[in-house]
């Protein structure tokens, strides 16, 4: 009875006919335009086909599998991909603005050549042929002058990174570092050390979980996020140590407000009450399959429950009780490990700290415990790197922390080293979608860096804070307009799989992938068979063996490999200097670093100054906030304080506030919540940006990369974003 | 018996008059239609479907309302000034009461109508009906009805049209439907009166028939529209 | 067989993503500032220690049983599908008034503001058309919504509605009849607003309806009478008449 489809909206009806009484009255009288709004008048195109893609986000690191759904060759909608196990079949908020990624009002159009000073903004349009040609001279000139070595190589954290990271060997340079030196290095320093692998929790089937330095419910990892509550529906119990009262907080079981920095103090403690109640499972663990556990057990000994609730403010028999239950659930139980660990210049020994706790679980390579690393099956290609005779002996950092990670190394050492010109100088940078100018700690400092070096060139999609002062800007295309190679990925116990994208629209304006642009530059200098081959030809050797694995990601966007989940190692030994895990590290030993972790107190913010706390919010991923869909939610960061200490100081919530650091300065709004320790404020990431072409984010709210002062992680050269005290001044 | 017919009405004015009725009734009929809740509907919900089935459509049926009612306005606005003159003419005969005369006429000539003369005298009252012009006090009251009523419909059914299109506030349009509705519903009222009396009462058959051929006879115009009568006699 | 959509959600999973939001926001073109559906949150009590907890409770347009705005629609621009159990907005139909906006409780409905029509969820009709599920549903991390026809006793909404405890969120003190279930245990209660019916509306219906109809009925009667006599008293006609006829 009731349509269900309305052939003809009044709207349409109102239209043609308005539109034929323009026509005939001699076309668009005024009147008749203004009956007529813009919105109704454009896109009267009839609705074409829709056709469905399948791709996998670029939105954060996790690379969930979506579906973008196009009309009239525009992307209308991106929903994700059922079948693609690593990320439930979800696509969260980000992924979802995903179309205002690509048709971003801000996206880079065209090359772009500095004409002004650094960072004044002036820059002229040049084509291509002009950019490449450009930028190759420069960067053999650098290379020339200051030998290969002489270029900092940034590669993003992009399907396409290997591409320039290969750009980066052939030409000869060892200094390539990333973003997840800002990230996640300490936490993989410590597993690396403790059990030789940075393992994947497998959350799904856990039955206990700490989470202390991690907020995976606003900082999503795929599938983790979704697990803890698959877990939770089959009893499992969550415990959450966070000075914040973060969404993870607010979801757990338990929430301890845990003060800043001592979380090595509540596991210390744990792991007192595993030993010494025996709650370990002295067959397969303690001490036979560990390095170092009669040592442990004796440096144990004073870090009592009753020491530890001095030190963190968690109860003694709240620490007791957890160590009974979590040792009674394990092996399927876990100390989560968590992901950004840039926080405490002892953040490796906190994780170590962590790991220890977990190896006293017995969980590694266990259900519910924590994965090792399965066989996706996906190859990196051969390629040759030249010798390069005048090159120095190692990366410019080296030596200056005992745990630097290969391939990674530090941005923050190699910043100082930049600027100091030590062991040798560094004068040019090649960067990839990586923002430190937004990300890394003390913004002034990454200026000054800029400062020594002579040439910069950034691939990205907009003009960055850190493009604004590049002196050649090359826009970069979307994931949803580039064909990539094949990217493995593991999914906890869910799956190991290996997802490609090929363009799901053609690329926009004179936008280029970085694979096109390291070809055309390796052409310009003499490197040009370091990239004689294309992506379909890559493609075939990365999968070059595992059958079906090509149609699979072509006819469902993913392909699983049904590799062993579960006691991979089955008694052989592990990565490890001792091949058991090591809860004494001598390598420590010999660097001169505790092989065991010791506590230190951290250092405490003076009356009146608080302790900054860094992180994000589920919508938004780093510095990747200009984005019209997700601003909406957030148009600016506040300043999260407790109300006691602000009262106490008379400010009331909503003030405008100066926050000064060491580092800089920048004004913020309080916002004002019970949530948070009293001597600890908070704010999210990606905004103040200097750029005006990040129109949604310049001027609004502050940078963390201004307000951080620093720090860095004593064994990995980790950045750490969570020593600074800031003073907080209300602003007349 | 007099046979002898007097101008009165000129072929614009018949024409106007039977595209005004047509529409009237058409607008009155699919305006009707849509309305369609149950905590309203006039005369149930089988009016509305009815409408909306023969239309195809609901859409259909307040697009077909909407522009006819946008055309009947426009033909009128062209007819007004077209024939300003006239127009005023009419205007001011029909808005020109004479309390005494009229209210009289009123009371006398429903009582007539529907009880009687015989009532009439029971209750005290003589049968002389006082005399009237070109238009008796009813059919003044009518015209000023639908003048009054038809320049409100226009106006609040132009904002309902224009709501989606460029009014930011909801309420003009909201306003509008009802006292669109107050005054299509009082009109209709009239109408049943006028339609009865014009075409069902044999009183008026005369009046009736001069919608067709623009004259009256001598004698209907003598008894009915005595002052007009006098009139047309005395002009030169 | 005649559908019944509902949505059954398990707020208790819900973790304030927004992924709902940004999904509906562009499968919708649901204009800045203005939204489909939401997540509403209690405020934490921190006297509750290391208990202190947020529940959050991901809603949208609860397809009611007892529509309000239905009722407030004069034209049955805003109806309920019958096939369907979705209440829809007729755009072609609808002249913006506004009624329905402030008549549901929920708050489900804005007023479009190039559009000037009301906007609400639909439960993707589109989309469902396509064989896809809502797109809320279908982004869901953690799948706090289920989607489907509760007339199908094999579906899921009904395995859930029939294996456990559902409350509905309802408004005071006119019980809408929602079609959004939520596992017991949902918070907040007590957020929708009242049902209120605009000045205009009230008019229509309180003063104008009856007097039109008190209108047309008295001069119908008059009418009626005027034939009647016609009809019945032909002998007693006027001297007018009697003149005429020839």
């Amino acid at each position: 009875m009731k349509d269900k489809m309305p052939p003809l909206s009044r709207r349409k009806f109102l239209k043609t006919s308005l539109a034929a009484a323009a026509i005939s009255a001699g076309a668009g009288s005024p009147l008749v335009k203004s009956l007529v709004p813009r919105a109704h008048a454009s896109g009267a195109r009839p609705p074409g086909q829709i056709t469905s893609h399948y791709t996998a986000c670029d939105m954060c690191f996790n690379r969930c599998g979506m579906i973008a759904r196009v009309q009239n060759g525009v992307i209308t909608k991106i929903d994700p991909n059922p079948a693609f196990l690593k990320s439930r079949g979800m696509l969260c908020a980000r992924g979802n603005a995903a179309t205002k990624h690509i048709y971003d009002p801000d996206r880079l159009k065209y090359p772009l050549r500095r004409a002004g000073k650094r960072g004044e903004g002036k820059w002229e349009r040049i084509s291509w042929e002009e950019a490449l040609d450009y930028t190759a001279e420069k960067l053999l000139e650098i290379g020339e002058k200051y030998t290969r070595c002489g270029v900092m190589f940034i590669p993003g954290s992009d399907m396409q990174s290997q591409f320039v990271n290969r750009f980066a060997e052939v030409f000869g340079s060892y200094n390539i570092t990333s973003h997840e030196t800002l990230c996640l290095l300490s936490k993989n320093r410590a597993y690396l050390d403790t059990i030789g692998e940075v393992p994947y929790p497998d959350v799904y089937y856990s039955k206990y979980i700490i989470v202390a330095g991690a907020n995976p419910f606003e900082a999503f990892i795929t599938p983790d996020t979704m697990d803890f509550f698959e877990a939770r529906k089959n009893g499992c119990k969550i415990i959450v140590l966070d000075p914040r009262f973060t969404k993870t907080a607010a979801m757990a079981d338990e929430w301890y407000q845990i003060k800043p920095g001592t979380d090595m103090a509540f596991f210390l403690a744990l792991c007192h009450v595993i030993a010494k109640e025996e709650l370990y499972e002295a067959e397969g663990c303690c001490p036979v399959n560990t390095y170092g556990f009669e040592e442990f057990f004796l440096h144990i000994r004073k870090y009592t429950p009753e020491w530890a609730e001095k030190e963190c403010g968690i109860p003694a028999q709240d620490i007791a009780r957890i160590a009974r239950e979590i040792a009674a659930a394990a092996p399927a139980a876990m100390v989560y490990p968590g992901r950004r660990t840039s926080d405490y210049e002892d953040s490796t020994q906190i994780r170590r700290a962590m790991a220890i706790t977990n190896a006293l679980l017995n969980n590694f390579d266990k259900p519910g415990g924590l994965l090792a690393i399965r066989e996706v099956g996906v190859k990196t290609p051969y390629y040759d790197v030249p010798w390069y005779d005048d090159n120095p002996f190692d990366r410019v950092e080296a030596g200056l922390v005992p745990g630097l990670i290969d391939h990674e190394g530090s941005f923050q050492l190699m910043r100082e080293a930049i600027i100091s010109g030590e062991p040798y100088p560094i004068k040019g940078w090649f960067n990839f979608k990586t923002n430190f100018m937004q990300t890394a700690a003390n913004r002034n400092k990454t200026i000054e860096m800029i400062d020594h070096l002579e040439f910069i060139v950034n691939i990205d999609i907009a003009m960055t804070d850190t493009a604004w002062y590049s002196d050649v800007v090359l826009p970069g295309a979307s994931f949803l307009e580039r064909k990539d190679p094949v990217s493995a990925l593991q999914g906890s116990s869910a799956c190991a799989c290996a997802v490609f994208r090929d363009p799901v629209v053609p690329e926009m304006f004179e936008s280029r992938s970085p694979f096109w642009i390291c070809k055309e530059l390796s052409k310009r200098m003499g490197l040009a068979d370091s990239f004689d081959f294309t992506i379909d030809e890559y493609r075939r050797q990365q999968v070059d063996g595992l059958e079906g694995a090509m149609e699979a990601m072509e006819n469902m966007g993913v392909y699983y490999n049904p590799s062993k989940t579960y006691g991979i190692y089955a008694g052989s030994p592990l990565k490890t200097l001792t091949g058991v895990k090591e809860i004494f590290n001598q390598r420590y030993e010999a660097s001169g670093v505790d092989p065991m972790p010791v506590y230190r107190r951290p250092k405490q913010p003076a009356e009146n100054q608080f302790r900054l706390v860094v992180g994000r919010t589920a919508f938004f991923t780093h510095s990747n906030t200009n984005n019209e869909l997700l601003t909406e939610f957030m148009e600016e960061n506040t300043l999260n304080i407790h109300p006691e200490p602000a009262t106490r100081m008379g400010l009331s919530d909503g003030d405008l506030v100066e926050v000064k650091s060491k580092a800089g300065q920048g004004r913020l709004r309080l916002e004002f919540t019970e949530g948070i320790e009293k001597q600890t404020v908070y704010t999210a990431t990606g905004f103040g940006a200097l750029s005006p072409e990040m129109s949604l984010v310049h001027n609004k709210g502050a940078s963390i990369s201004e307000l951080l002062e620093d720090y860095h992680d004593e064994i990995s050269g980790n950045m750490a974003m969570h020593e600074t005290f800031v003073s907080i001044r209300k602003v007349a | 018996m007099n046979n002898k017919m007097i101008h009165r009405h000129d072929k614009g004015a018949i024409y106007i008059h039977w595209f005004n009725a047509l529409c009237w009734i058409f607008l009155t009929l699919t305006g009707l239609g849509l309305i369609s809740n149950e905590h309203i509907n006039p005369v149930g919900a089988w009016w509305p479907d009815l409408m909306r089935g023969i239309f195809g459509s609901a859409e259909t049926l307040i697009n077909v309302h909407i522009y006819v009612g946008l055309f009947w306005a426009a033909v009128f606005l062209i007819y007004i000034l077209v024939r300003f003159r006239d127009s005023l003419a009419f205007l001011k005969e029909v808005f020109t009461l004479s309390p005494a005369r009229d209210a009289v006429w009123m009371v006398k000539r429903n009582i007539q109508l529907t009880l009687g003369n015989r009532a009439m005298k029971k209750m005290g009252m003589t049968t002389e009906i006082p005399p009237q012009g070109f238009y008796n006090a009813g059919q003044k009251i009518f015209a000023q009805l639908t003048v009054i009523a038809g320049l409100i419909l226009v106006v609040t059914g132009i904002i309902m049209f224009i709501s989606t299109i460029i009014l930011d506030s909801p309420t003009p349009a909201a306003w509008s439907r009802t006292i669109h509705y107050l005054m299509a519903g009082l009109a209709l009222a009239g109408l049943l009166v006028h339609i009865y009396m014009a075409a069902i009462s044999r009183d008026e058959r005369p009046a009736f028939k001069s919608m067709f051929s623009g004259a009256v006879p001598e004698d209907y115009a003598r008894h009915h529209h005595e002052l007009w009568y006098q009139e047309v006699k005395n002009k030169p | 067989m005649k559908k019944k959509y509902c949505m059954v959600i398990d707020s208790s999973v819900c973790i304030d993503c927004k992924g709902c939001m940004v999904s509906c926001k562009v499968q919708h073109k649901v204009p800045r500032g203005r939204w489909r559906n939401w997540i509403k949150h209690t405020e934490p009590d921190f006297t509750m220690g290391k208990h202190t907890f947020v529940h959050f409770q991901p809603g949208n347009c609860m397809q009611c049983d007892n529509p309000t705005c239905v009722y407030a629609c004069p034209s049955g621009a805003t109806y309920k599908d019958e096939e369907t159990g979705i209440v829809h907005i007729n755009e072609g139909l609808c002249i913006g008034c506004g009624n329905c906006v402030v008549a549901c409780p929920y708050g489900a409905r804005y007023r479009h503001p190039e559009k000037r029509v009301p906007d609400k969820c639909d439960f993707c009709r589109d989309r469902l058309d396509m064989g896809l599920l809502p797109a809320c549903v279908d982004t869901c991390p953690t799948k706090a919504r289920t989607f489907g026809d509760m007339n199908d006793p094999d579906s899921e909404v009904s395995r859930l509605l029939r294996d456990r405890e559902t409350v509905r969120v309802v408004s005071k003190p006119v019980d809408t009849e929602p079609n959004l279930f939520y596992m017991a245990g949902v918070m907040p209660l007590d957020w929708p607003g009242p049902v209120e019916y605009p000045a205009a509306y009230r008019a229509m219906t309180g003063f104008v309806n009856p007097l039109v109809k008190i209108a047309v009925g008295l001069s119908g009667l008059g009418v009626a009478a005027m034939f009647l006599k016609q009809i019945f008293t032909s002998d007693e006609t006027s001297e007018d008449d009697s003149r005429e006829e020839v």
